[in-house]
């Protein structure tokens, strides 16, 4: 493959091989948003003509965008974080103290966990049900609620539910966790960073108080990274509160987020997200299919939702592990075989369990995949 | 004269995306009749348009 300038190999994993990357599925960029991001790949691209503050930016036309995004997601008020980490520590650090204790799921990604250190808080987990289905019950919120009650004499300072896992793709219920909320008076986090941009979400009808978005895993938004916090307006003074300095700068993004070609790529990718979450029904059939597929093989169990509702789907693989034990090449051999037959995306070594993404590939790729996986185990068995 | 370059590149450049495009959504298969049809059009254009530079560059 040709080098660039810098040195660096030209990145061509999605026009030569089928990318099964769960990370990266959501954030391919259809060639409309390339082609907005190419033009303002220079720094601070989106500033040329700042209003004090990039939310406000009229043109490129960011403050209309995120009023729409804000109706597309049921919400008030939307603005652009950094990532859909940044997002969470945002209302996490604007509306708790030091020492206040939240609610999270066991699924969690790691950065509720850390967003929720970085603030000081005591994070109390509801438990997934473990093998195989590794499901977060709704129910589990009222339980962890009344546990922080008793231990604390107080109520926790925020719910953070991950609507969908990115381990096993589980879809949880949120529109039951919201109920529970609002029934406790316990606000309400929906990180949706592997469902909104995929699938339709209403945070109204979820009875979410935030959402956090992914631009890079689900918005098809690449060109750095980039994410959304979308805001009930109960609750955008809090947490849009200005720098007392700077009037025009909210202190809980640091004043401006995503200065360039990411929001573009965002803004850019915004009509054809709109338009693919129309036909969410069919990844999930996809998904599904290939999941039915990959256990015909033999000795390779789906794990999580079963059937499944998501295009992120984890495996355990024995039809591999049991190659890998006697192949030279140990668990790297899997690797080595997809990449000879041009598919990417699962990690190096790993052959006891796997996860991997379906979102957005046609019916003929996904077949291609389950027969070279079949031609694998016929080869090396 | 540099305007006219400067839109020029980015309308070649903007093709060449479309026919990245192309091969996105088709990898790793070979393509068919039908999308080596759309790949030369969109080649003609970026030619064209590659024509069009070079005689504003004279």
């Amino acid at each position: 493959m040709v080098q660039t300038a810098g040195g660096f190999e030209v990145r061509a994993k999605e026009e030569l091989f089928i990318n099964l990357e769960p990370l990266q599925r959501g954030g391919v960029m259809p060639a409309e948003a390339r082609k907005a991001a190419l033009s303002y790949i220079d720094g601070y691209s989106t500033c040329d003509y700042c209003e004090g503050t990039l939310h406000l930016i009229k043109k490129p036309p960011i403050a209309d965008f995120l009023g729409e995004v804000a109706e597309f997601l049921g919400m008030d008020f939307a603005i652009l974080t950094n990532g859909c980490r940044e997002a969470k520590f945002a209302v996490m650090h604007a509306i708790t103290k030091p020492g206040d204790a939240i609610v999270v799921d066991a699924n969690r990604h790691y950065t509720s966990y850390v967003a929720a250190e970085r603030a000081g808080l005591t994070v109390y987990e509801v438990e997934n049900t473990g093998h195989p289905y590794f499901q977060i019950k709704p129910g589990g919120y009222a339980d962890a609620i009344e546990k922080v009650k008793a231990e604390t004499g107080k109520l926790p300072s925020l719910v953070l539910l991950t609507h969908v896992d990115w381990i096993y793709g589980n879809l949880v219920g949120a529109e039951k966790v919201g109920k529970i909320c609002e029934d406790y008076g316990v606000p309400f986090l929906l990180n949706t960073a592997y469902s909104s941009g995929r699938m339709l979400i209403n945070g109204r009808d979820l009875r979410a108080d935030f959402i956090t978005c992914s631009g890079h895993k689900s918005w098809a938004a690449g060109a750095g990274t980039v994410g959304i916090l979308a805001i009930r307006k109960e609750w955008t003074e809090k947490v849009i509160k200005p720098s007392e300095g700077y009037k025009i700068k909210p202190i809980e993004i640091l004043g401006c987020s995503a200065r360039g070609s990411s929001t573009i790529a965002l803004m850019a990718s915004f009509p054809f997200v709109k338009e693919r979450v129309k036909h969410w029904d069919d990844e999930v059939k996809k998904a599904r299919w290939f999941s039915s597929q990959m256990e015909a093989l033999g000795d390779i169990k789906q794990l999580g939702d079963k059937p499944h509702n998501h295009d992120l789907i984890r495996f355990e693989t024995p039809a591999f592990d049991k190659i890998a034990q006697k192949h030279k090449r140990k668990g790297y051999f899997l690797y080595d075989e997809l990449l000879k037959r041009k598919i990417a995306g699962i990690k190096a070594g790993k052959t006891k369990a796997f996860d991997l993404s379906t979102y957005g590939l046609t019916k003929e790729q996904l077949k291609y995949v389950v027969d070279s996986f079949k031609d694998i185990i016929n080869k090396l068995s | 004269m540099r305007e006219k370059v400067v839109e020029k590149t980015f309308e070649a450049l903007f093709a060449l995306e479309d026919l990245r495009e192309l091969l996105r959504k088709t990898a790793p298969f070979d393509l068919t009749k039908e999308q080596v049809k759309e790949a030369k059009k969109i080649l003609a254009k970026v030619r064209k348009t590659l024509d069009e530079i070079d005689g504003e560059l004279k």
